[in-house]
């Protein structure tokens, strides 16, 4: 059959870059970013972080055709940076962005974890519960963890 | 007294943090949250400040299911989530089936795709991805075995009719597929071995003499490659909805403003012997409009929501726990972002 191979979605074939820049002839401060093998998860993504820097002119993204697995990002910036530079700001924000999203979670489920086992207690001695849950926490991250995953 | 505001013109603070519900339409739903756009207002990124705007909590945490709220982050980042969720982040499915003997009445290709969509409990992170041409080994496949013959029953009833008690192995359910560790995989798994999420998951009905003989291989994978590598039933988020009263509303007008809500999203409160519409609990509201029909409430009635309040919803298929899918969601985001930024560098290097 001619149906074309389903991990051409996502496997990055061999020789083929992942990221290509053609710097615009016509806008100055102007480039068009190819990313292979990329969808929406990562173009629009990109496309708020690029806007939330104050140097960033222009940041928009398209996927030309549906079964072409690559999108096109056009970023335009301000005289006293590249859009090369923008791209690898917001790429570097996005990460510690995410990084920090994912503390707050992990903290928030060994509460919850916590407070749903204390549910039945009725101590209302907070010093009491401060003390336990220290001990909660580093058993959770030390034993319950790791073994979580059989 | 209190004082009437004009819900049909629209602040813009309210244009910039809520999307608005109308009648007919939904209104400034695309984020505005840049720089330059608002005067006087900083929204330059900041770390520090997104630490600080940023909150979770997590609301309901059940075997299979988990709903949190995600405040202070864009659609874009939020919808990442939901789309990694479903499609990227690795399970471990059945790709390869072995077919030995087959005499069901259900056809190989047919029994193989019912083989696949059964969610396999397999930690997805202690193996690896197999290339097309890469041989399996124990590090990148699982090996299970379906051996069932149906026979009669030598103990039923010579008038029985029930199926299930007049023959043996009537029905294949996936807890009959049985692992076959190689390597030291019986060594690495003994605490949780290797089987189906779960044993009652119908696989084909035999009938006596009929016979299923099968070898199946689970690879590693993701969703978007096929859905059966989905670690979710569902990701879904909303945004938490606002109603917003202009002035009071009481009397016979408040039963029926109350009437327009879900239960518990409005409550009558009776002050001097007046009843007034209180707005209790609008995360309950389903945004029906229903309210925004009548002509009684025009004008004292603004339904909105609020644009980075994610209450988020995730159903696990069982394989991954839920509070876990969203940790390893993050995990896949950033190594995404870094591959992309490995590469910027590498283009950069070599220009």
């Amino acid at each position: 059959m001619n149906a074309p191979d389903r991990f051409e979605l996502f496997v990055l074939p061999d020789g083929v870059k992942k990221l290509t820049i053609t710097p615009d002839t016509k806008i100055p401060n102007a480039a068009t970013f190819k990313v292979e093998k990329e969808d929406h998860t990562l173009a629009n993504m990109l496309r708020m972080q690029l806007l939330e820097d104050p140097k960033v002119l222009f940041a928009g993204y398209k996927m030309p055709h549906p079964l072409d697995h690559y999108f096109i990002l056009k970023v335009q910036t301000t005289p006293d940076t590249t859009p090369a530079h923008v791209l690898g700001n917001a790429l570097t924000e996005l990460i510690q962005n995410v990084g920090s999203m994912k503390n707050k979670f992990e903290v928030k489920r060994v509460l919850f974890c916590y407070f749903l086992l204390c549910n039945g207690t009725s101590s209302t001695i907070w010093a009491f519960h401060f003390f336990f849950f220290f001990f909660f926490y580093l058993a959770y991250h030390f034993f319950l963890l790791p073994g979580k995953f059989y | 007294m209190v004082t009437q505001k004009d819900f049909k013109h629209n602040d813009i603070e309210t244009l910039r943090s809520r999307v608005i519900v109308e009648r007919d339409r939904v209104t400034s739903t695309a984020s505005t949250d840049y720089p330059h756009n608002y005067p006087g207002l900083d929204l330059a990124f900041d770390l520090e400040k997104f630490k600080e705007n940023f909150k979770v909590k997590i609301n309901r945490l059940s075997k299979n299911e988990i709903e949190f709220d995600m405040v202070g982050i864009d659609a874009a980042i939020a919808n990442a989530f939901r789309r990694i969720l479903i499609a990227e982040v690795p399970t471990m499915a059945i790709s390869q089936v072995f077919v030995m003997n087959n005499t069901s009445v259900v056809v190989d290709e047919v029994l193989a795709h019912r083989l696949g969509l059964i969610p396999i409990l397999a930690d997805p992170t202690k193996f690896d991805f197999k290339a097309k041409e890469e041989t399996s080994t124990d590090i990148n496949t699982i090996v299970l075995r379906l051996n069932i013959r149906c026979k009669r029953n030598p103990n039923a009833s010579a008038t029985e009719t029930d199926p299930l008690k007049k023959y043996i192995h009537s029905t294949v359910y996936s807890g009959d597929l049985i692992w076959d560790p190689k390597g030291d995989q019986a060594e690495k798994f003994k605490d949780c071995p290797i089987k189906p999420v779960y044993d009652d998951i119908v696989i084909a009905k035999l009938r006596p003499g009929q016979e299923i003989d099968v070898e199946v291989h689970c690879e590693k994978g993701i969703g978007q490659d096929h859905a059966k590598w989905s670690p979710v039933a569902t990701a879904t988020y909303r945004l938490l909805p606002e109603i917003l009263i202009n002035g009071e509303i009481v009397g016979e007008d408040a039963v029926k403003f109350q009437s327009c809500f879900p239960e518990g999203v409005v409550d009558i409160v009776e002050e001097n012997g007046v009843k007034k519409a209180k707005v209790v609990n609008p995360r309950k509201d389903t945004v029906s409009r229903e309210v925004l029909r009548y002509p009684e409430f025009e004008n004292k009635v603004k339904l909105t929501r609020v644009r980075d309040h994610f209450i988020f919803t995730i159903e696990s298929v069982g394989s991954i726990e839920p509070q876990d899918l969203l940790v390893q969601a993050v995990q896949v985001l950033m190594d995404k972002c870094a591959q992309v930024k490995r590469a910027l560098q590498a283009t950069l290097q070599s220009d």
